[in-house]
């Protein structure tokens, strides 16, 4: 074991104290800033330490990503394309419930109204405001947040299912007010979506776009829209994660007081998340809003917000990837099932009889949540995890400690 | 604070104290070792006193220990010295600054650090990770800085990143900086908690029960690190302990609680032998039952 | 005046059904610690049992069927799933609640499908004159037997051995366990107890003005939830006090709708939920729930 370097600006090391476990052990300084940024060393810097190995793994399966996903619109037709942005879009939404419910344990029902406060504003301000479609969808996550702001000292007084119960309510307001307020929201019915207009592309089937031979209606010109903005909250959630305030949220959510006494301002952090993830589930309700072209009040409803928990949990509690996986899992499967319903016994048209894809696709994930918690806790996210690095570093340290406290 | 005639209702205090909660926090002044001095804080719960009217004071740079029979109310104390609980009346002060009503991030911005009886880890985190929460007071990078990957959020994390390896090294747990805590035996995890308090760099440090739970090496080890710390670092240090052995061993004056209330106080020595201890602990006292005399 | 008067008794009427359905919750919270989002389904499982089985079988034993059917479904989601649950971090047996109430919900209401299922009840649409009031006669019985039940239930919980284990383990379940108290009955027990609970309650929620049970019964079930929430999730007088001000106030904003147009149409759906977020601002544990006190 090497002497760790003192870092620059400090004086060197004190005279050992003659009691100190092993004679020589390091005593401990002051602490200043340095003058001078410190060398980082692998047992300094950072979380991880640099493999080269590992990166080039990582850096060639980015790239395999990238390429299959740059060449879906060119593939597949519009059913999967819809799917897929459908997908997007409820992943974008799971990345910001994780954050809220999963990495800092606040239990929300309330998520789909952040994502109808997102569509419904992106709406009213493109069409009734006049606002240039791009600005008018940064505008409506704005709202979303705020509108999340607005909560956050209700959130921040409530725990448990208090709190899950209290943004249930949003869901009930939010809808009484969609049903009602019909000059803004178009009552029962909606109100069409006006599509999106960037840098003079304008993502509908008209006018005419053929790239590569390929007609590039709608869903292929939001498809690359989507895999930007979901590639973007995702990169912005794991950074938030991994750095200062991922830690901050995660002692929230297991120890709420020590974080307190850590230091952390648990109240301004609550808030914070709670900010921060509606405007997640706005920028959710914008996408969708664009894929769908016609928001309507029943879908931003209860089922929703279960729809997201489902999918967090499946996935993986405060994981982007797991919030991502659980999100692909439970918004593909009612399509899969839709379109393969003639080849699966049970499924059929609602009404007849049988089994709907929407409501077998609801008993399976249901089913899927029930088993996730109790046989794979963790969710998929844990289940990778355990098949890969993590797992050999954990056999490394449970073989070198004698009696490893119980696990939680 | 007493009441006295003319002054305002209980109501009306309370409320005054509910903003002072908020208020920017006051300092600690000089840069040395601070003096905690605690006077008549009492702490109710529905109707039952935990703390009556308790008063110490914790010399600057002295190990200060905390003992007493269970429920004494020595948790208690802890939680109001933290800012968990808030006192019905009597104040806290340290160097000074107030600490009487604040929250608890607060008390920690004065530099006030603490370990907990029942471990405050996350298990699945690295101890690299649950060491670095200690830093939170002393870095900045917020919600965007950090979701945007900025480059003061990366300079801030390997510049803490190093102290933090310091302080491991000095805390021996250097070598499991990168395993999950949950998987390390229990010695192990009290000095990660240990170390986690000194990454908050404070200037009065708050062990509760140090080392319950461990065998009487771990806990001479322990003791020693603790030595250490109050010698290489000059924090004031105080301590919750029910081990005997090492409140003697360790502790430059001692006080006594039972029942909510100070019983005894004064060098070890004089303790061990006042008659009003010895009863409280009904004859306990003398054996080492906790098995961790040298 | 006089409609002021039909609505109350309409709406503590209303009200005490919420109050039985908030009880099961409050019950299933203080034997396990666990907040059960099932609860919708298990009303809608023992109001289905008697739908269907009340031409073969006739209305009061098909009540004795559903009741013991919304008990043993109950008892099955306990026993099979929420024991295995309970092991994880907190919130988790929450969420496993949901998940079950997902696979419930969806798997009933496909079976109810486009049909509306009277429950058959013997009182029908016959009304009551008390003085210058109107009353239907479903919820004149509703509230004599509602009260019924949570008086009897109240009287159990204090005097009866079964109660005091309830109570015990709602204090402290490890010293409950250590002083012979079984667990596993208690929470069993619980959720059986709260399972009959609903399916009286699914009689009275589907008979009056509702001709009966329809897909939108579990969206009413859940009204109940802001009831237990606003009282106390640890509290059984606050379940009584919940349910009644839910039912009071969607009552009464139902009522007034004309006069209060300017609200909105269906302001008695979301009213309750109002209601309870401005008493939780004052009071975070409701009513008359119990402030934990922070444990370090």
């Amino acid at each position: 074991m090497s002497e760790p370097t003192p870092a620059p600006g400090t004086a060197p090391a004190g005279t050992p104290s003659p009691d100190t476990r092993t004679a020589g052990a390091p005593a401990l300084t002051a602490f200043t800033v340095p003058t001078a940024p410190t060398v980082p060393t692998p047992a300094t810097s950072g979380r991880r330490a640099f493999r080269p190995l590992r990166a080039a793994l990582w850096a060639a399966a980015l790239a395999v990503a990238v390429a299959v996903a740059v060449a879906v619109p060119f593939y597949l037709e519009g059913f999967w394309l819809q799917a897929g942005l459908f997908a997007m879009s409820a992943a974008i939404g799971a990345i910001g419930i994780t954050l809220l419910t999963g990495a800092t344990g606040q239990l929300s029902l309330g998520h789909a109204f952040f994502l109808a406060v997102g569509a419904y504003s992106y709406v009213s301000l493109s069409s009734d405001a006049g606002l240039p479609t791009p600005l008018a969808a940064v505008a409506a996550v704005a709202v979303a947040g705020v509108s999340g702001g607005l909560f956050s000292p209700i959130a921040g007084r409530l725990r448990g299912a208090y709190l899950g119960i209290a943004t249930l309510g949003l869901i009930f307001a939010g809808q009484h007010i969609l049903f009602n307020a019909e000059p803004v929201t178009g009552g029962f019915n909606g109100r069409p979506v006006p599509p999106m207009e960037l840098f003079g592309l304008v993502f509908a089937d008209t006018p005419e776009l053929v790239v590569l031979n390929v007609p590039f209606g709608s869903l292929e010109r939001l498809w690359f829209l989507g895999i930007v903005l979901l590639a973007g909250a995702a990169a912005f959630a794991k950074g938030v994660l991994r750095g200062r305030p991922g830690l901050a949220m995660n002692t929230i959510r297991d120890h709420e007081i020590a974080a307190g006494v850590m230091g952390v301002p648990v109240a301004r952090y609550r808030a914070g998340v709670f900010v921060l993830s509606s405007m997640y589930g706005g920028l959710a309700g914008v996408l969708v809003a664009l894929v769908f072209q016609q928001v309507v009040p029943d879908y931003f409803g209860v089922l929703l917000s279960l729809d997201y928990l489902a999918m967090i949990v499946i996935g993986g509690l405060g994981s982007v990837a797991g919030a991502v996986a659980g999100a692909a899992f439970v918004s593909l499967l009612p399509q899969l099932l839709t379109r393969y319903s003639d080849a699966l016994p049970l499924v059929a048209e609602p009404g007849s009889g049988g089994v709907s894809p929407a409501e077998a696709a609801r008993i399976l994930y249901g089913a899927a949540v029930v088993a996730v918690v109790l046989f794979l806790p963790g969710g998929l996210a844990g289940l990778a995890t355990r098949l890969g690095r993590v797992r050999l570093k954990e056999l490394r340290w449970a073989k070198s400690a004698p009696a490893p406290a119980s696990r939680r | 604070m007493t009441h006295r005639l003319g002054e305002p209702p209980a109501q009306l205090t309370r409320r005054l104290r509910v903003l002072q909660r908020n208020q920017p926090v006051g300092t600690v002044d000089g840069d040395g070792p601070v003096e905690l001095v605690v006077s008549e804080v009492t702490v109710r719960f529905a109707g039952l006193i935990a703390l009556d009217a308790v008063s110490f004071t914790v010399a600057p740079g002295a190990v200060h220990a905390l003992i007493g029979p269970n429920g004494a109310g020595k948790s208690t104390c802890f939680n109001v010295l933290s800012g968990v609980y808030r006192a019905a009346s009597g104040s806290v002060r340290l160097g000074g600054a107030e600490l009487t009503s604040l929250r608890p991030h607060r008390v920690a911005a004065l530099g006030v650090a603490r370990t907990f009886q029942n471990i405050a880890l996350s298990p699945r985190l690295t101890v690299r990770d649950n060491l670095m929460l200690g830093r939170h007071r002393l870095t900045r990078a917020g919600l965007v800085s950090a979701g945007l990957r900025l480059p003061s959020a990366r300079r801030e994390a390997l510049r803490h990143g190093a102290r933090v390896a310091e302080i491991a090294e000095f805390t021996g747990v250097g070598d499991v900086l990168s395993a999950p805590v949950g998987l390390l035996p229990y010695g192990t995890q009290k000095r990660v908690e240990l170390a986690r308090a000194l990454c908050m760099e404070p200037r009065l440090l708050l062990l509760d029960e140090p080392v319950a739970g461990m065998n009487g090496g771990e806990r001479r080890e322990m003791t020693a690190l603790i030595r250490s710390v109050r010698d290489s670092l000059g924090i004031s240090i105080l301590l919750v302990e029910h081990d005997m052995g090492m409140v003697m061993r360790i502790a430059d004056a001692v006080t006594v609680l039972d029942f909510g209330r100070r019983i005894a106080d004064g060098p070890p020595e004089e303790v061990q032998r006042d008659p009003e201890v010895i009863r409280a602990y009904l004859g306990d006292f003398g054996d080492d039952h906790s098995g961790g005399e040298a | 005046m006089a409609v002021f008067l039909e609505l109350l008794v309409n709406g503590v009427s209303v009200g005490a059904v919420y109050a039985l359905i908030a009880l099961g919750f409050v019950v299933i919270f203080k034997a396990t610690e666990v907040v059960n989002f099932t609860h919708a389904s298990l009303l809608l499982a023992g109001g289905y049992v008697i739908a269907r089985l009340h031409p073969l079988i006739g209305f009061w034993a098909a009540l004795a069927a559903g009741v013991a059917a919304a008990a043993l479904v109950g008892a099955l989601v306990e026993f099979l799933i929420l024991r295995r649950a309970r092991a994880g971090s907190r919130g988790v047996p929450a969420i496993v609640t949901i998940g079950v109430d997902i696979l419930l919900t969806t798997e009933l209401t496909r079976q109810i499908g486009t049909e509306v299922l009277a429950l058959g009840d013997p009182w029908g649409d016959r009304v009551l004159r008390l003085g210058p009031i109107t009353v239907a006669e479903t919820r004149v019985v509703a509230l004599v037997v509602a009260a019924a039940l949570i008086v009897a239930f109240l009287l159990a919980f204090r005097f009866t051995g079964w109660g005091v284990a309830m109570r015990a383990t709602a204090e402290d379940a490890e010293t409950a366990a250590l002083m012979g108290v079984r667990l596993g009955r208690v929470s069993l027990s619980a959720w059986a107890v709260a399972g009959a609970l609903a399916a009286v309650a699914a009689v009275f929620l589907c008979v009056f003005p509702t001709p009966g049970l329809d897909r939108g019964t579990a969206a009413v079930a859940m009204k109940a939830f802001p009831a237990a929430i606003l009282g106390g999730l640890d509290s059984t007088t606050g379940a009584l006090a919940g349910g009644l001000i839910v039912g009071v106030t969607e009552t009464l904003m139902n009522g007034y709708q004309s006069e209060l147009a300017f609200l909105g149409r269906g302001i008695g759906d979301a009213a309750p939920f109002l209601v309870m977020i401005v008493i939780l601002l004052l009071r975070p544990s409701g009513l008359f729930g119990t402030k934990e006190p922070a444990r370090v």
